[in-house]
């Protein structure tokens, strides 16, 4: 103990090593503070959205007059709240939407539509507190322990140093106090934003779990080559170009394989391939396609028969026939982002600071994997608004005012903590 | 002058035998060469497959078989962000922006896919692109190769006999960055080679390859003198070096984030949906058409009579219908563009914020000129965006326009009950391909160039800087002299 106690004294003694430890501190304050502060502009963008939807929707109760132009006319909010640990790692919230408006209408148009983020802001990528524990940690890590053993040598204390009885357990005090000092630097402020955000106990213990084996990994890898016997320039170099190589380089080559290896089905084809099947529900007989519908969904074939030329009924019906025609172009196009995420994931085995990154994203529910999962939750709430209204219109059912209460809800997830790890 | 070269020349053979430096050098160069090859390929793969989408989209619109106008609006189009050469170089915001944007009457819609959505995190760590190579990469490698130059002279004594043989420090310091200077401009080789090429293919992109190149030169070279002037004021060539890695990873890495994420704060944009739904309560503000006692249309309706002096819109010799349908698209489509114009302020505002974090990283400088000389920027964006909503509704109106004149309105208001009046209201497949096809017109390279030059302007306050640091060091080495 009085070692450990005697190094940290050294260390304090060091002013370019406080100096180090305090701009990361600082660093890492700041991104938690950036995070919540994000976090929080999104749970009140998703709040207004809900209560400028009631207004929406009380206009739109005021000319409907059937199950069918209710149905035509609504729209309903479904939103992803994000959870209390997105703050320390926002990951892809800014891209992909975390508030969708939905009609019972063909689900593939409106499934895919990108946020309107500034781009240029978004292509730097975020300020948060994963940023900080994976890009600047290590540099201080590695700017703290290069010189271990050379600084000492060409200080000519290396000798004496090892002759010195207990040498081994100095060396391990010294180490252990730079590496908690920097756990300390980041877990503070992490644990400060999970109180303030209230994650789940749980949850922040696994993402200090991810801190500290960030820094263990770096801590390991900065020994291995302060021991090889270089001078200090060398190591620092060496470990600088090791950082740079699997925090940089290492990534974005394994996002070019991953990519080259999984090619994606072109998006837009999907879309045309919807409207065409949608639009030609005008051209087509009516009883073809009512006919159609009914193979799949029997439970509707016992309705009353189709007199005019508009039924909202046979609008539904060949807007779900749009759906189904490129179910399996969908599933395809959601399979193969599902496949890239799975092969990063691989990726991350093989790279330890990526896949601690994909870990601290995951539990914190901001990956693409949460984005798929968000997109099902959406692609299952329109499946019960298409149930909540098909009754209207095929058993020609009343629409009444009061009915647009009875609608489901989109289950928002809001105060949730998804740190189980759970979409 | 002479000794400097001298100077240059010694530190170029020490340099080439270094085994280090050679592996450094090499990665560097292969990197480069990846980047240049795997980011040319894919973009000119963007590139055809972006401009086969356009064409499968127009034969779709215009081999639609006869139908109502109306439906026809509600078909809609595509615009698919087209790529102009030089984002092999420089892909920019492609990534972030979507690529497919579905134009339809009564709604304005964001872009849809694009890569980033769909390559899995990965893509946030930066992509391997030539423009990358150039900002980040080479100036850490020039960091690696450049911060003993000076400090280790100092380390070995080598300085007072230097200053002996007639050295000045000046001079020495002239030398080392010529040495640096020579390997930022072999790095800088693949690149220049790469766009010399895509110059040659699209003579009209020779500018912005030039201006290009032009601005990493700068860039390269305040980090050269950069690098020469802090290795010649450290006493040790290991402060050097983790002095040199804390300012590049600052410049490259942490100023473009924090810059990102202040702007996004100080300028908050609203989230789509909010836009969408504050939108929908002005349009019903102004006029519902779903109302039919509303003011607004009732007024269109007293006026429209009025000018063809009938008393009964079933009298007008045109299909009132669509005279309405041509109304309410002005109607939207004046508040949608009121609503996008907000928007690309509160973009515009965020990007000039950032614009001014150059005075913390010349990255940032370089980059604004390497996006904007490629077409991949903010303003090139907006540009489609802005095309885009002027192409929808060009087409709308020529859709509500024959709605109007060609759908008789007998037919057009009984065609949900009467299947012969459904049958009639429909117009020929001919009119179709009349409608004009999606074309965008890119700025001209001065156009996007214009922008650019405020950059160059901070590329060149901080060389101005660097050189001041430079002499402070020659300064500093002078009083240390014998």
């Amino acid at each position: 103990m009085s070692t450990l106690l005697r190094e940290a004294a050294f260390l304090l003694r060091q002013r370019s090593a406080i100096v180090g430890v305090l701009i990361l501190t600082l660093l890492a304050t700041l991104a938690t503070g950036l995070g919540l502060a994000e976090v929080a502009r999104q749970q009140d963008s998703i709040a207004r959205a809900v209560a400028l939807q009631a207004i929406d929707e009380a206009a739109v109760a005021r000319f409907v007059e059937d199950g069918g132009s209710a149905a035509y006319y609504s729209f309903h909010v479904a939103a992803d709240a994000p959870s209390n640990l997105a703050f320390a790692a926002l990951g892809q919230r800014d891209l992909a939407p975390f508030i969708m408006r939905i009609r019972a209408l063909a689900l593939e148009g409106q499934l895919y539509e990108n946020e309107s983020t500034n781009p240029e802001v978004a292509l730097p990528g975020r300020f948060d507190f994963a940023f900080v524990l994976f890009y600047l940690a290590p540099l201080l890590l590695i700017a703290l322990l290069h010189d271990l053993v050379s600084g000492e040598r060409e200080a000519g204390r290396w000798t004496l140093l090892q002759s010195a009885p207990r040498s081994r357990g100095l060396w391990g005090a010294r180490v252990l106090v730079r590496a908690l000092i920097v756990f300390a630097a980041l877990g503070v402020p992490l644990c400060a934003g999970a109180m303030l955000s209230g994650a789940a106990p749980t949850g922040v213990l696994a993402a200090l779990g991810v801190v500290a084996l960030t820094v263990v990994f770096w801590t390991a890898v900065s020994l291995a080559v302060a021991r090889s016997g270089w001078r200090s320039a060398v190591n620092a170099t060496s470990l600088a170009a090791i950082w740079f190589g699997l925090t940089l380089v290492a990534p974005s080559a394994a996002h070019l394989v991953v990519n080259a290896i999984v090619p994606m089905p072109q998006g837009a084809e999907l879309l045309r391939a919807n409207r065409e099947a949608v639009h030609a529900g005008w051209d087509l007989p009516q009883d073809a396609t009512m006919q159609r519908f009914f193979v799949t969904h029997p439970e509707w074939s016992d309705t009353p028969a189709l007199r005019q030329p508009f039924h909202w009924k046979w609008y539904f019906a060949f807007q779900q026939l749009g759906d189904e025609h490129v179910a399996r172009q969908s599933q395809e196009y959601r399979d193969g982002i599902a496949r890239r995420e799975a092969l990063a994931r691989t990726a991350g085995w093989v790279l330890p600071p990526l896949g601690l990154q994909q870990a601290l994203h995951r539990l914190a529910g901001t990956d693409g994997t949460a984005q798929l999962a968000y997109q099902q939750r959406v692609r299952e709430f329109h499946a019960r608004l298409r149930e909540f209204y098909y009754p209207y219109m095929f058993n020609e059912q009343p629409f009444r005012n009061t009915d647009f209460g009875l609608a489901p809800r989109f289950d928002t997830g809001a105060g949730s903590s998804r740190a189980s790890g759970q979409p | 002058m002479k000794r400097a070269i001298l100077v240059a020349r010694g530190e170029l053979t020490l340099l080439l035998r270094s085994r280090v430096a050679a592996l450094g050098l090499g990665t560097l160069l292969a990197l480069s060469a990846i980047a240049a090859a795997t980011s040319y390929a894919h973009m000119a793969g963007e590139r055809s497959v972006r401009s086969a989408q356009q064409q499968a989209t127009d034969d779709l619109f215009a081999a639609q078989p006869a139908r109502h106008p109306h439906r026809v609006v509600h078909y809609g189009s595509f615009a698919h962000r087209p790529l102009g050469v030089l984002a092999a170089f420089d892909p920019g915001v492609d990534r972030y922006t979507g690529t497919t944007l579905y134009l339809e009457g009564h709604r304005q819609n964001a872009a849809a896919f694009g890569a980033a959505r769909e390559s899995s995190g990965l893509i946030r760590f930066g992509e391997l692109t030539p423009a990358f190579v150039l900002q980040v990469l080479t100036p850490l490698l020039l960091v690696f190769m450049g911060f003993p130059m000076v400090a280790r002279e100092r380390e070995n004594g080598s300085l007072v006999p230097l200053r002996a043989l007639g050295v000045q420090p000046g001079e020495l310091l002239l030398g080392k960055a010529l040495a640096l200077a020579a390997l930022a401009a072999l790095a800088m080789l693949p690149t220049v080679a790469a766009l010399a090429a895509a110059s040659l293919l699209a003579p009209t992109e020779a500018i912005g390859a030039g201006m290009i190149a032009l601005a990493y030169a700068l860039y390269l070279l305040v980090w050269v003198v950069l690098i020469v002037a802090v290795s010649g004021l450290c006493h040790r060539s290991r402060t050097a070096l983790v002095t040199l890695v804390a300012v590049w990873a600052g410049m490259t890495i942490v100023v473009p984030r924090l810059a990102a994420d202040i702007a996004s704060r100080t300028a908050p944009q609203p989230s789509r949906i909010e836009n969408d739904l504050a939108l929908q309560t002005d349009l019903r503000r102004i006029g519902d058409s779903h109302d039919p006692n509303d003011p607004f249309f009732a007024d269109f309706r007293r006026r429209t009579l009025q000018q063809f002096g009938v008393a009964r819109i079933e009298d007008l010799p045109l299909n009132y219908r669509g005279l309405v349908s041509l109304e309410g698209e002005a109607l939207t489509s004046r508040l949608f563009v009121q609503y996008a114009l907000k928007t690309m302020g509160i973009q515009r505002r965020q990007v000039t914020l950032m614009d001014r974090f150059a005075v913390l990283s010349p990255a940032l400088a370089a980059r604004r000129v390497s996006m904007a000389a490629a077409g991949t920027d903010l303003e090139n964006h907006w540009r489609f965006l802005q095309q885009a909503e002027a192409f929808r509704f060009d087409m709308v109106q020529r859709l509500n326009r024959l709605h109007a004149e060609a759908v008789d309105f007998a037919d057009d208001s009984a065609r949900s009950r009467d299947a012969a009046s459904e049958r009639r209201s429909r117009v020929g497949a001919g009119n179709w391909a009349a409608i004009p096809d999606f074309r965008f017109v890119p700025d001209t390279p001065a156009g996007r160039l214009a922008a650019a030059g405020n950059s160059f302007g901070m590329l060149l306050a901080w060389l101005c800087l660097a050189l001041a640091l430079g002499g402070l060091a020659a300064r500093r080495m002078r009083a240390e002299g014998p």
